[in-house]
């Protein structure tokens, strides 16, 4: 009897009135109780190739979809989608928008009554998955009042109600803080142990790709690579770090050792497995040192740019989404916010551009009381990009958009407008996007326009909204380098984000918030070695963190700051003056 | 996070408990009564009895009431200005070319409460029903359930558009004031602000329609409800009540 719940053979799908495919001659299995993990850049296709897996295409999708696609030996395609559904089971990359009742636990019984089972049964099974995804407390809360990480949970638990043999997960973890994104994680790898086939694409491979039994690559609709996961890093690990998918810091160790000469025969995943590694190598023994920059020191007296003390704020009902919290933004430097969903950040963020107004405590901004500010006059100050780039849109085609923020700044002038533009467009890479509808670009490409708009008034502070969100390595790579340009210009930049690796790696200072209270206010290596800030803050350290935490129960001292994996593997090999960043 | 103004809340209020469908026929009568009345009085008696139904036996906040309807009660109080300066009818105030006549003075006030009445009583539908439930209550009425989900569905949509509205109006402000204020500027920007929520809203709406297939919708004709609702005959009251208060209504304005 075949092993394999789902077979895809020569697939090649194109969207309706499109010449390019999509996807183009994909092969491969899901074998029955195995882990799988799909992996690619974005617009690579891993989407579409999920919409085919779980029915919607071609069922509920047309277009031109060739080859064979077999669930259980029956093609899927003759199949009906109510026949599919009970076999595979999807969560959504926004689990908001599967939602079809009001309720926690209605929402967990929708699937199974559709299914016809009897009521005892939909409730013993409402029962176990309460429990099992921890979101028992909030059975009769609405589902809009529920935390990014309830959400996925509930998204998870509403699927599995329906007792699928596959599930498929889309970026589960993509908006989650590290703590919410773990307890995701753990629920994921237990549902492997309960015999199901787990699809999962994502790009926060730190805790899973260990534990993978197949790992797919996909780029350009094509797959690339498809097997054990040791095996495929041995063979295309550097292929993997040029397409642009992000490895964990483990993986990037190997990798650059090995192309540095160094005999790796299995690039490392785990933490414990890149720790033997090094010993192997006699890379370090007890008494090295490795010295890293020193920290940058903050110029505490350039006189800050936003200056909050006490700031209280509540939506009402008595509740405060900030507890008194202290924060001064000053120029060039580069702040990140970090803390769990519902930490208080976007609360804080809002206050700082003036939609909400600071009515306890004092914050001043740019010199005057926040509450003599107006919205539109604070933009020539201070701006946001939000997370989601379309909400920012106004106008037809990018350069209206640049226009529209040009003139919004002042900047009548036409033919200064028109170089100004141009210039914009240039630096960010949109120029030949300039008569494109900004709805129609790319996720990258909204979000550097996003940038681009709020760039060209010269504002004195730059807040961005996750950074990373929707973005591949070289994605963030590209946005990233751009706002340390910014930086450097002297313009503050701040930054709210999940992603400790990126605050890891970028940020000057971080500012951890919990429960509407600020925690922590200093740079990031100090921040990884306060255990309880991390603890109350939900925030776990980087893994290259945890190696050099690990090098130093060795005996291996570790100065300064080593943010990166480069950096880390310059110390290692004593590669003289190393620079920070 | 700020509450949604327009999502059901469960207030252990009486109006939580009355059977969904009589508060959607409720609704209904509601909607006819103002409709047929001639004078603002007997408006003004149903509106103010709307808010009595939102305020006691709903637990509303009055400052709820306020927030989710402040748009359309100024909609209504716009429009009753219109009608006492467009209404034909004897001149009984006048300041400058503007003129305000007896009859417009009358009907002023009925578009006002006809409007902010239906809308008050549809916000209390909204307020204190589980859409569940009032699918689950037309289904029992007879209605294939296919066709009582789609229709209440939008219901569900309610927040999240509302939530939408509040993410773009907060990114258009903040992208501060472009050159153009005039009104034709302003008329764009509401285009684009529309756009928007219309493009995300379609999207959105497209995403749960296919989580539905998904999750098996349709499945069977049939489908099992773990909760079981039941109709009280006491919660009939509230539509023989509102009748009778209609019908003398609307025998008042045509005996008097």
């Amino acid at each position: 009897m075949s092993r394999s719940l789902i077979e895809l053979n020569n697939l090649t799908y194109r969207f309706r009135r499109k010449d390019d495919p999509v996807l183009e001659d994909i092969s491969f299995s899901l074998e029955k109780g195995t882990f799988n993990i799909l992996v690619g850049p974005g617009g690579s296709g891993k989407s579409t190739l999920c919409r085919i897996l779980d029915g919607r295409i071609p069922h509920l999708l047309r277009g031109d979809l060739t080859g064979d696609v077999f669930l259980e030996g029956k093609s899927a395609l003759d199949l009906e989608m109510k026949d599919i559904s009970c076999c595979v089971g999807s969560v959504f990359q926004d689990p908001e928008t599967m939602f079809a009742t009001l309720t926690v636990e209605d929402e967990i019984a929708f699937g199974p009554e559709n299914l016809l089972r009897v009521r005892d049964k939909i409730r013993e099974d409402v029962e176990k998955l309460l429990g099992l995804t921890g979101i028992g407390t909030y059975r009769h809360n609405l589902v809009w009042n529920l935390s990014g990480g309830q959400i996925q949970k509930l998204g998870l638990a509403s699927v599995l109600a329906m007792e699928p043999k596959l599930i498929i997960l889309d970026e589960p973890t993509a908006n989650l803080d590290p703590a919410s994104t773990s307890q995701v994680h753990e629920l994921i790898l237990s549902l492997r142990e309960q015999g199901m086939t787990v699809l999962l694409v994502t790009r926060e491979l730190d805790e899973f790709l260990a534990e993978a039994d197949q790992l797919l690559v996909l780029d350009r609709g094509k797959l690339l690579y498809r097997g054990e996961p040791y095996g495929i890093l041995s063979e295309r690990g550097n292929d993997l770090e040029q397409r642009g998918i992000w490895l964990p810091e483990t993986v990037e160790i190997g990798l650059e050792l090995r192309r540095r000469g160094y005999p790796v025969d299995r690039i490392p995943v785990r933490v414990r497995e890149t720790l033997e590694l090094i010993q192997q190598l006699n890379l370090v023994s007890e008494g090295t040192v490795l010295t890293g920059r020193d920290s940058p020191t903050r110029d505490e007296t350039a006189s800050p740019l936003i200056d909050g003390r006490g700031i209280r704020y509540s939506y009402g009902g008595g509740l405060y989404a900030l507890k008194g919290v202290d924060i001064a933004v000053r120029p060039g430097e580069m702040l990140a916010i970090v803390g769990r969903n519902g930490a208080g950040k976007s609360t804080l963020a809002k206050l700082l551009i003036g939609l909400n107004k600071c009515r306890e405590g004092s914050l001043n901004l740019f010199g005057k009381n926040s509450r003599r500010w107006k919205v539109p006059d604070l933009a020539n100050h201070i701006s946001l990009v939000f997370q989601n780039p379309e909400h920012q849109f106004l106008t037809d085609t990018v350069a209206d958009e640049i226009d529209y923020s040009l003139q919004s700044r002042g900047v009548n002038d036409p033919e200064e407008r028109i170089r100004e533009r141009g210039k914009m467009l240039g630096q960010l890479g949109l120029s030949e996007e300039a008569e494109r509808h900004p709805f129609t670009l790319s996720a990258g490409n909204k979000r550097r326009l996003g940038v681009a708009t709020m760039l060209v008034g010269h504002p004195e502070v730059l807040i961005v909204d996750e950074p990373t969100y929707g973005q591949d390595r070289e994605m963030t790579r590209t946005l990233m380098t751009l706002l340390r340009e910014i930086r450097d210009r002297g313009i503050a930049v701040v930054m709210i984000s999940h992603d400790m690796r990126l605050v890891s790696e970028y940020a000057d200072r971080v500012v951890v918030m919990s429960e509407g209270l600020k925690h922590f206010d200093g740079n990031p290596t100090e921040l990884f070695d306060k255990a309880e800030i991390l603890e109350s803050a939900s925030l776990e350290p980087t893994l290259l963190f945890q190696i050099l935490k690990a090098l130093g129960e060795w005996g291996v001292t570790c100065r300064g700051n080593i943010p990166r994996t480069e950096t880390f593997i310059k110390l290692l090999l004593k590669e003289g003056e190393v620079s920070l960043g | 996070m700020a509450e949604h103004d327009l999502s059901y809340k469960d207030r252990g209020s009486v109006l939580n408990r009355v059977y969904p469908l009589v508060k959607l026929v409720w609704v209904f009568l509601i909607a006819v009564g103002l409709f047929l009345f001639t004078r603002p009085l007997s408006g003004m008696v149903v509106f103010l009895f709307v808010l009595f139904l939102a305020l006691i036996p709903g637990k509303m906040r009055p400052g709820e009431i306020l927030k989710s309807g402040l748009i359309v009660f100024g909609l209504g109080f716009l429009l009753m200005i219109f009608h006492f300066l467009i209404d034909p009818g004897e001149t009984v105030w006048s300041f400058g070319f503007l003129q305000v006549s007896d009859y417009g003075l009358q009907q002023g006030p009925v578009f006002f409460f006809r409007l902010s009445g239906v809308v008050l009583a549809s916000f209390i539908l909204i307020w204190t029903t589980d859409t569940r439930d009032l699918m689950q209550s037309l289904v029992k009425a007879g209605m294939p359930y296919r066709y009582a989900y789609t229709i209440f569905l939008a219901l569900r949509f309610l927040p999240l558009i509302q939530r939408e509205v509040e993410s773009v109006k907060a990114a258009h402000a903040i992208r501060g004031r472009a050159a153009g204020t005039t009104l034709k500027h302003r008329i764009i920007l509401w285009q684009r602000y529309v756009f928007t929520i219309l493009i995300n809203g379609l999207r959105k709406a497209e995403n749960t329609a296919d989580a539905l297939e998904c999750r098996a919708f349709g499945y069977a004709p049939e489908r099992t409800y773990v909760k079981r609702i039941a109709f009280r005959k006491r919660d009939m009251v509230l539509i023989l009540f509102t009748l009778l208060l209609e019908a003398g209504l609307i025998a008042g304005e045509r005996l008097f």
